[in-house]
């Protein structure tokens, strides 16, 4: 609601925005809104909010030079109340989850082991082992919860897998380039070929410093842990999704490893493109600036703020961090 | 999965009298005196023997004295004919009681008419070609020369029918690798012995090599009846490879029907026999796609010598009934031994496997993967993998795998891995594993966009990509692979 109530404002108050959202960004992210979803982002674009334009500012390497000042705020993704258990158990692990994200924002979910963050990607990306019970959640406008994977997939929806499964007998590139097709049909274009593909996706391949070998071994097999992490990022890059989840993409990175991901990351943002990043560490957050933090504990979020609050984190563990 | 593992410090000496568990159940053998030789003249015995197989004998005797070649069989086919019949009088026609077909099901066999395939009538117009440059087609049983093209193969190798070896020292190497006999034997072995009309030999001399450009076997077989008929038209190909010292040779074994048996009923009851002399090299790959209402029952029975090498890749897709006995021997320490396998099951479709490495030679090593794909409730699949290590087989290092993915309800697969080890110092291990595809896998897939009839045909094919790929034959590594994609997408 907070976000609706500033749209007269005009668009020279960039740097007051600014210093505005270092105060409370919290309140813009707890926004269960009473109009109907299909209608909120155009209503978003048509009153375009300050605050929002304002994280597009904040400094990120990518996201603060490439967007427009004036470009109207547009919501990507909404989770309202988000409730989910394992089916198998039907323990329930996501307790009320409400979060925003809107085109070109980098959200970064905090929290201890166990809290439920790793469900939460999973679960938005449509993981067979959970069920929501309740809540929704729209992704550019379509109820994200009524899709199969793959059209989660299609629609621009990406969660890099915290530990991706390996797939022998099928190569990287075959792997690669039926996802890519896949997108393609489903968009109604014609499939590429595999040498125009290759052709394409082997610049991306060095964009990551990967061998380009790296495309004839099979899906993660024998991959060490930072070659799956930079597999992953591979296949983000060839499908280019708007909205990455990234799992815990810096677990088993050395330094090098982690820049290069990182730097990655980082280049393959847009203004309109965002990130959703799952981490334990400040580190990452160095790399890939945040405009939201959010502290994730038993099943709902239960803080957010800006990348201090990580290093808060970071000096006083999650003790310092209660709500309370 | 399930693995287990033995290595010296853990491997007990199994009692010899546990040697034989596979044999328990089977009829004690029975004796006979030596001048048993047709069935005709032991008719009188038929009361110990079982008069379904002395029914088929007689068949096979009648056809063949009917053919014109009949009066001048070459020497070596006369000798395997004769202790054929012999032994095939101590055979009874296997029950689910006999081990080695408890789960393999002959029904469709003895419920058939088995007509024995006439003389050599051969289609000629049926176009047989093969993408590798040397061909030998065997048609229902035949060497067929007018088929073949094998002029390119170096002067002192032969290959063709043992009727026209002529004397020499290749003669006198099959006859002498005949006279050994094979105790592993079974019905089927002596009935294709008392069957086969004739016999390719592939015979390669001490240190020659043809291992760039294989010499493609290609058994057709052209007569077969209608389903609804219940005749099966019983072809008996034999061959016999005789690999000399130091010599290497590639082989791309491959049996269909040709002409209208494409889906045809008829039964190819095969053997092929491979003698590898010390330090020579065998290479091998087999394709089954016979028609799917054919039978296929087939024996590969392997020697090895010192230092030998046989690598064998095997595909088998086709047959309603479909098995593959595979019989490793060696006959010299330091053999290597590398089978892989890969068998599709559909519709009503039984595939099988048994095999038995038996090593009784030091430092020996053999690695044999076994992977099945059974995709129909009615689909079967059989493996019982056997590897001995005898009592001087000390170091052996010997690995097997069996891998089955079950994609329908109800779909059956038996697997036996075994291994009986009395040596005390040896490598060895066995795993195997039944399952559908994994969760994990399909949903990796989905979450890149690709659905879920995309992700299972993927995965599907990638099982036996393993097997495929080590098939060392581009052409036909090809053509089977653009087989297998047809058949595992168009389910």
């Amino acid at each position: 609601m907070t976000l609706l109530t500033h749209s007269s404002a005009s668009p020279s108050t960039s740097l007051a925005a600014r210093s505005f959202l270092r105060a409370p960004p919290f309140r813009a992210h707890v926004a269960p809104s009473t109009i109907p979803s299909p209608f909120r982002p155009r209503l978003l674009r048509l009153r375009a909010s300050p605050r929002v334009k304002a994280t597009l500012t904040v400094d990120s390497p990518t996201t603060g030079g490439a967007s427009s000042p004036n470009g109207p705020p547009i919501v990507l993704l909404e989770v309202k109340d988000l409730k989910a258990v394992i089916k198998e158990s039907g323990q329930e692990i996501l307790r009320g989850v409400n979060l925003i994200i809107n085109e070109g924002e980098i959200h970064a979910i905090m929290g201890k082991n166990g809290s439920g963050k790793s469900t939460f990607s999973k679960v938005l990306v449509g993981h067979p082992d959970y069920e929501v019970t309740e809540g929704s959640v729209s992704f550019k406008g379509q109820n994200l919860l009524d899709m199969e994977p793959e059209e989660r997939s299609h629609v621009g929806l990406f969660m890099s897998f915290q530990s991706p499964v390996e797939i022998p007998g099928v190569s990287n590139f075959d792997f690669l380039l039926m996802a890519f097709n896949a997108r393609r049909r489903n968009k109604g274009l014609p499939p590429v070929e595999p040498l125009e593909f290759y052709s394409l996706v082997t610049p991306k391949v060095a964009a990551l410093n990967m061998n380009p070998k790296f495309l004839d071994r099979n899906v993660n097999e024998g991959f060490s842990g930072g070659e799956k992490k930079r597999n992953e990022i591979l296949q983000l890059a060839v499908l280019e999704a708007e909205l990455a989840i990234l799992d815990e993409i810096d677990s088993g990175l050395d330094v090098d490893a982690l820049q290069d991901v990182a730097k990655a990351v980082n280049g393959l943002l847009t203004p309109n493109n965002s990130v959703l990043m799952i981490t334990h560490y400040l580190r990452l957050l160095e790399y890939i600036n945040p405009n939201y933090v959010h502290i994730m504990e038993d099943g709902i979020i239960i803080k957010t703020g800006d990348v201090s609050l990580a290093k808060q984190l970071e000096k006083e563990g999650y003790r310092g961090i209660s709500v309370s | 999965m399930t693995c287990c593992s033995s290595s010296a410090p853990f491997a007990t000496p199994a009692p010899p009298l546990s040697f034989h568990p596979l044999r328990g159940r089977s009829a004690p053998s029975l004796t006979f005196p030596s001048t048993a030789r047709a069935p005709r003249s032991v008719a009188a015995r038929a009361a110990l023997s079982d008069p379904f197989v002395l029914e088929i004998a007689e068949k096979f005797e009648d056809s063949l004295s009917s053919s014109p070649a009949a009066a001048a069989s070459p020497l070596p086919l006369q000798k395997l004919r004769d202790s054929s019949s012999q032994s095939l009088l101590s055979r009874r026609w296997p029950s689910s009681k006999d081990e080695p077909f408890r789960f393999t099901n002959l029904s469709f066999l003895k419920s058939s008419v088995l007509l024995p395939v006439s003389s050599l009538t051969t289609p000629l117009d049926c176009p047989i070609d093969s993408p590798l440059p040397h061909l030998l087609s065997i048609v229902n049983g035949h060497v067929a020369p007018s088929l073949s093209r094998l002029a390119a193969l170096p002067d002192d190798v032969y290959v063709g029918s043992v009727s026209a070896l002529p004397p020499g020292p290749a003669l006198d190497r099959v006859l002498a690798a005949l006279s050994d006999g094979f105790a592993d034997g079974d019905l089927f072995w002596d009935l294709n012995g008392v069957g086969a009309p004739d016999m390719a030999v592939v015979f390669v001399p001490a240190g020659v090599r043809i291992v760039d450009e294989p010499i493609h076997v290609r058994f057709c077989y052209s007569e077969g009846s209608e389903v609804e008929s219940k005749q099966l038209a019983v072809s008996s190909p034999r061959v016999l490879v005789v690999v000399e010292k130091g010599a290497e040779v590639a082989i791309a074994e491959e049996h269909l029907g040709v002409g209208e048996s494409e889906d045809r009923c008829y039964w190819a009851n095969s053997v092929m026999e491979i003698l590898i002399g010390e330090g020579g090299k065998v290479v091998h790959s087999y394709v089954q796609r016979q028609s799917m209402n054919a039978a296929h029952i087939k024996w590969t029975f392997a020697r090895q010598e010192t230092s030998s090498t046989y690598e064998l890749a095997e595909v088998s897709t086709g047959g309603r009934l479909s098995r593959h006995n595979l019989n490793i021997q060696q006959l010299g320490p330091d053999t290597v031994t590398e089978l892989a396998a890969f068998h599709v099951s559909q519709n009503n479709q039984m595939q099988d496997l048994h095999s038995k490495i038996i090593l009784d030679h030091p430092r020996g090593y053999s690695r044999q993967l076994h992977k099945c794909i059974v995709s129909h409730s009615s689909g079967h699949a059989v493996f019982d993998g056997n590897v001995r290590v005898n009592r001087f087989a000390q170091q052996t290092d010997a690995g097997q795998l069996t891998r089955t993915l079950l994609l329908a309800p109800r779909a059956t697969a038996n697997v036996k891995p075994n291994l009986q080890i009395v040596a005390n110092d040896v490598k060895c291990s066995h795993g195997a594993a039944i399952s559908d595809l994994e969760e994990d896998q399909l949903f990796y897939f989905q979450a890149r966009g690709i659905d879920l009839k995309t992700a299972r045909d993927a995965l599907v094919f990638s099982f036996g990509a393993e097997v495929i790929s080590r098939i060392p034959f581009e052409p036909i590594k090809k053509s089977v692979t653009s087989q297998l994609k047809h058949l595992l997408t168009t389910q």
